[in-house]
């Protein structure tokens, strides 16, 4: 909401400069987002002297000047042939500016001349009528200078942004009665006494045929009127307010919707069939060409302004192309409503209209203020556009508003605010705002008609506490019951992991929660994936964010390559973050992830080490040491199942015969599909069943007490078929019972030669030691001895 | 005569043992004084041809000697030792150390948990919900009916089934008053939704919404809960102002800003030249919501307030594009180690 500063103090005397004014109005609650010079945002507007002036050749309408400002010089084509000079001071819109109708200056050329601008006329200046004369300047101008500077004009131009609760605020009229309500400076509300209030007989008729949709109606005739350019003083404030001036009528009734808040429709009578206005529900299936050239059609919910025959009017939101007004206008009837502010904004919303009325009527509108709306139009009208004849005013109301009646007792409002105001200063507070009445331990109120938004008590803390001032209202601590409160375990677990994986040198990201479905259609995922059932956006900003995610990977896998692309070629990365699975419900099931993606390689080239690659390994310790951290036993099953692994470099974990996840290394031609060339490991673990799991886990907590007596170790290297798994080996061991043994492992793995092809040799080294006293060097012998030589039975292995 | 030769040899001995400079000399010392053919053992060894009082006499004088060079020496041996360790073993030492990667936490979630445990401190629960909600909670229960202007202050993301994302943590309010009786003094932070995308706007940020509900919390107390976390967030002499506001789901309500960090309150681009920045939204507890979960607005009165992660981040950080949080290019993540 735009508010000239010469327009508002016709209304309120400003006793402060309009940063003041500004400072007092966001401490009251409604935000100054700027202070703006509309003349200044216009661009360059400059001085510029003629120096010489040409006829063009082959155009002998136009001249052409060269000009300077001072430090350059430029050509400039005019129409003003008569009355450019040289030597004269003239006002130039450079290119790039913009001049008061709206147009945007830019180099011209006519033929091989070309125009560096052009000179203003002081309507074109914003500074007055004549739009044929050229702007001249004093004869001692600086060249160069802004004209609005060499002629001492500014205007000042408040910015307001106004909540939706505050419609009453979407006036000039409206902001001043606030400031006087927060400064108490004097107001000079506007006068009717020399309103025009009686006139002809009405010739026409009106009915409220939906009473639900509009609550007061109002309108007159006016005859025999001129349609033209409105005066300029009227255009300016137009213009200051950010609106375009567009013929007198339509003009003064944007003149009283800014001034008063009051939005009115002008209709051209000739239009209005059998001269009948009804305000009635919209037929399903009716439709109306409308002034922003669209043809909508309605239905019941919609509620229109009709003659006996059509509609003509979206009520309160636009009206119809037809029935405006247009030069040809002699005749017009001129509305002034209060519609119902529901039935509005679903129209609007439903249709997609945003206008400076219906923007109005949505946050409501002072029902007592329809009549004084039409009466400052009436008076405008009469004087600008020259009416033969004005009928009297017809106003139907059918139900009177009536204002609530509010109680407020001191008691509430200490209580509320924690501080107590003294009685006599709430009560002329509440005088600013509606009638009150001392009565018993408290207030009876009745808000003012315009004060729409205030219907309960603590409506009136909040004015109270605001007028008395937010800052003026001392901080305490809560006096507050104690209770016990058991922390989110989930929220525990999830900083729990986070840690881990900070302490593991892993980065966390965030992604978006919402993806392309291509990027799903990348991962080759079977037609009856799970994760191809996903909740679909109705609305989204792009279709490459418009379904919610149903695996981490395709936003780890982006995230990956915005780094390559920027030259990080190494990568080691985590998120926890919630995907989205649709259910039968409304709302959808929400399990949170984790996700790892390592890439490139696992350590910097260094003076001390070579580069190494990441490679599966890696990603199977880091989630060991979570699952060993965790205390769960997750198995690692060889070759995920999932399409875009690499299956013999992948794995799927398993907790307790459940799938929770996998862990591989993606496909090349998967990344390909990314636009990456590099190698990829990645794993992604549904974090439900784990926490569950670890809420269930008995724990059993074993605390490792220093030994007694020394350990001894033995290691067994032999060679063995290269398709044999160590986890089988170590899982026959297992088996065998062996006495003593505290800890066995697979030590060293060798392959080439001298090893034969399709062999390999290992060591593993066993580790034995007993609670009460030293293993002698001989038990522990014989003990190895008969374990190797099972080994070599059970793997057929031969000695190294 | 022995006696002669013993003080000669006791002046040489004394002599030499004080130029031993490394384990060498030490061991050639040692050969030549006190070895199997050294001076002192054959001194010794040339006693035997004289009297018993002398022999006695000069024996003791020599093997006090002897037993007193053996000890010089030890510490003499371990002297040279010790100073053989700082011996310059030419490493140069400005060759940087082995270095063990460290990891970060994402910069929204270190700044939400320096709240969380502000809060915490508080006495504030933390609890969660979900992102995808109904128009019921995300809106109606919270005084914002389907005709209601406010709904334009928050765009909407709309799923095809007629449910939404979150346009805020507020429905969290209300989950949390339907589970649990009052008193109650949460916080619940999160994601939240908005078609909205520029440097300033994120379709997807994060809030924290805080709910206390208790006989007589007051807006004196919200001003002081808020005082303290922004004391907390932005440093003990951080200024804080409180303005008038609106929200549907509170009234009063007000909006929280903070003297600008950048400018320290005389204006600059980054607070538009009004010295000071918004932080956050707030107000007591309107009546509808409460009358919305079923509680007694006879006994029961509140504060809730809600603010955005990422604009805290932002401003702590001077950060002045939001999408670098959800780009995560690692430089940026690793500058918040
Ligand atoms: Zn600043």
């Amino acid at each position: 909401m735009k508010v000239p500063i010469s327009w508002l103090s016709e209304f309120i005397e400003l006793k402060e400069s309009p940063e003041e004014v500004a400072e007092i109005l966001t401490m009251g609650g409604v935000e100054v987002e700027a202070i703006e010079n509309p003349y200044e945002n216009l661009g360059n507007l400059i001085a510029v002297k003629i120096l010489e002036i040409y006829e063009p050749e082959g155009l002998k309408d136009l001249a052409l000047c060269k000009v300077t400002d001072g430090k350059e010089i430029y050509t400039v084509l005019t129409t003003g042939k008569t009355q450019v000079k040289p030597n004269l001071i003239v006002g130039l819109a450079k290119p790039e500016s913009f001049t008061f109708s709206g147009e945007k200056v830019e180099v011209k050329a006519i033929k091989k001349f070309k125009s560096y601008g052009m000179f203003l006329s002081p309507y074109e200046a914003g500074l007055g009528e004549e739009k044929e004369k050229l702007l001249l300047l004093p004869e001692y101008s600086p060249l160069g200078e802004s004209i609005y500077k060499i002629l001492g004009i500014s205007e000042t131009v408040l910015d307001l942004a106004i909540t939706p609760n505050r419609g009453d605020l979407l006036s000039i009229l409206g902001v001043a009665r606030e400031i006087h309500t927060l400064t108490s400076w004097k107001l000079n509300p506007p006068n009717f006494e020399n309103a025009i209030k009686t006139g002809k007989k009405f010739p026409g008729k009106v009915e409220i045929l939906d009473k639900d949709g509009c609550f007061r109606y109002a309108g007159r005739f006016f005859g025999n009127i001129k349609v033209k350019e409105s005066p300029f003083y009227i255009q300016k404030r137009l213009w200051l307010c950010g609106l375009r001036p567009i013929n007198n009528i339509v003009d003064i009734t944007n003149y009283v919707l800014l001034e008063f808040g009051q939005p009115l429709h002008a209709f051209d009578w000739e239009k209005i069939e059998d001269k009948t206005i009804f305000i009635r529900r919209a037929y399903p299936g009716e439709k109306l060409f409308m002034l922003d050239g669209v043809e909508r059609t309605f239905n019941e919910e919609d509620l229109v302004i009709a003659d006996a025959k059509k509609p003509m009017v979206l009520a309160g939101i636009m009206g119809g192309e037809d029935s405006g007004v247009s030069e040809n206008t002699k005749n017009i009837f001129l509305e002034s409503a209060w519609f119902n502010q529901k039935r509005i904004r679903r129209s609007s919303q439903r249709h997609r209209i945003t206008t400076e009325s219906s923007y109005r009527f949505e946050r409501n509108i002072d029902p007592e203020g329809v009549v004084l709306g039409l009466l400052r139009a009436s008076e405008l009208i009469s004087k600008i556009a020259e009416p033969e004849i004005i009928s009297e005013i017809v106003d139907i109301y059918p139900k009177h508003f009536i204002p609530p009646q509010i109680s407020l007792f001191n008691q509430k409002l200490t209580k509320y605010l924690g501080f107590s105001i003294p009685s006599e200063e709430v009560e002329n507070i509440l005088k600013k705002l509606g009638q009150v009445r001392r009565s018993g331990y408290g207030f009876q109120f009745i808000p003012f008609s315009y004060r729409q938004d205030l219907k309960i008590p603590e409506d009136l803390v909040e004015e109270v506490a605001r007028i008395y001032g937010y800052n003026k209202i001392p901080s305490s601590f809560p006096k507050s019951t104690l209770y016990c409160q058991s922390p989110s375990k989930i929220l525990i677990f999830e900083k729990k992991l986070k840690d881990i994986f900070k302490s593991l040198g892993f980065s966390e990201v965030i992604t978006y929660s919402f993806i392309d479905p291509k990027t799903l259609e990348k991962l080759n995922l079977e037609k009856n994936d799970p994760r191809l059932n996903f909740i679909e956006l109705a609305n989204p900003l792009s279709s490459n964010q418009s379904i919610m995610r149903t695996t981490l990977v395709p936003d780890l896998i982006e995230t990956a390559c915005f780094n390559f692309f920027r030259e990080v070629n190494s990568l080691k990365i985590f998120e926890i973050g919630k995907i989205f699975l649709p259910t039968e419900d409304l709302l959808a099931k929400e399990p949170l992830h984790l996700g790892i993606l390592l890439m490139g390689n696992a350590n910097r080239e260094t003076w001390y080490e070579n580069l190494r690659k990441f490679d599966i390994y890696d990603l199977k310790g880091y989630l060991s040491s979570l699952f060993e951290i965790l205390k769960v036993n997750v198995d690692f099953k060889p070759y995920s199942s999932e399409t875009f692994l690499k299956s013999g470099v992948s794995f799927d974990l398993y907790l307790d015969g459940e799938k929770i996840g996998f862990a591989g290394e993606m496909k090349n031609l998967v990344l390909k599909d990314f636009d990456l060339k590099t190698c990829v490991f990645i794993a992604e673990i549904n974090l439900q069943p784990l926490f569950e799991k670890m809420e269930t886990l008995e724990r059993e907590f074993i605390v490792k007490k220093p030994p007694k007596y020394p350990s001894t170790f033995r290691d067994v290297t032999c060679i063995i078929k290269k398709e044999i798994k160590i986890k089988e080996i170590l899982d026959f061991v297992k088996t065998l019972s062996i006495p003593y043994l505290e800890a066995v492992d697979c030590i060293k793995i060798y392959e080439g030669s001298p090893i034969p092809e399709g062999e390999k040799s290992i060591t593993i080294r066993f580790w034995y030691r007993a609670e009460d006293r030293t293993l002698k060097d001989k038990e522990v012998n014989e003990i190895q001895d008969s374990v190797a030589k099972k080994i070599f039975e059970r793997f057929s292995a031969k000695p190294r | 005569m022995i006696s002669e030769e013993i003080e000669k040899l006791k002046k040489e001995v004394w002599e030499t043992f004080e130029k031993i400079q490394d384990l060498s000399h030490l061991e050639n010392f040692r050969v030549k004084y006190l070895g199997k053919k050294g001076k002192i053992t054959s001194l010794l060894k040339s006693l035997k041809d004289l009297s018993l009082e002398e022999k006695r006499r000069l024996g003791k004088e020599l093997n006090e000697l002897r037993d007193q060079l053996e000890e010089k020496l030890k510490i003499k041996e371990r002297e040279i030792l010790f100073k053989e360790e700082d011996k310059d073993l030419g490493l140069d030492l400005t060759l940087p150390g082995r270095a063990f990667p460290v990891g970060t936490l994402h910069p929204l979630s270190q700044i939400i948990d320096e709240l969380c445990n502000i809060f915490s401190r508080l006495g504030f629960e933390i609890v969660t919900g979900p992102e995808i909600e109904t128009e019921y909670y995300n809106f109606t229960a919270l005084n914002i009916p389907d005709w209601h202007p406010a709904r334009d202050m928050q765009a909407t993301f709309y799923l095809k089934n007629g449910a939404l994302l979150r346009t805020h943590t507020s429905p969290m309010q209300i989950r949390t008053m339907l589970e649990r009786k009052p008193p109650l003094r949460i916080i619940a932070p999160g994601k939240v939704y908005r078609c909205d995308a520029d440097v300033r706007h994120s379709p997807m940020f994060h809030q924290l919404e805080g709910l206390m509900v208790d006989k007589d919390v007051n807006f004196a107390d919200l001003k002081g809960i808020l005082t303290y976390f922004a004391k907390e967030t932005f440093g003990e002499k951080t200024k804080v102002r409180f303005r008038p506001s609106y929200f549907p789901f509170t009234e009063p309500s007000l909006e929280m800003d903070i003297e600008c960090v950048i400018c320290k309150g005389k204006g600059c681009r980054v607070c538009g030249e009004a010295g000071w920045l918004e932080i956050l939204g707030a107000g007591m507890v309107h009546p509808e919501v409460f009358n919305a979960v079923n509680y007694d607005t006879e006994i029961w009165q509140g504060f809730a307030f809600g603010l955005g992660i990422e604009r805290i981040a932002m401003i702590k950080y001077g950060i002045d594009d939001i999408r670098m949080f959800f780009e995560n290019h690692l430089l940026f993540l690793q500058s918040f180690k």
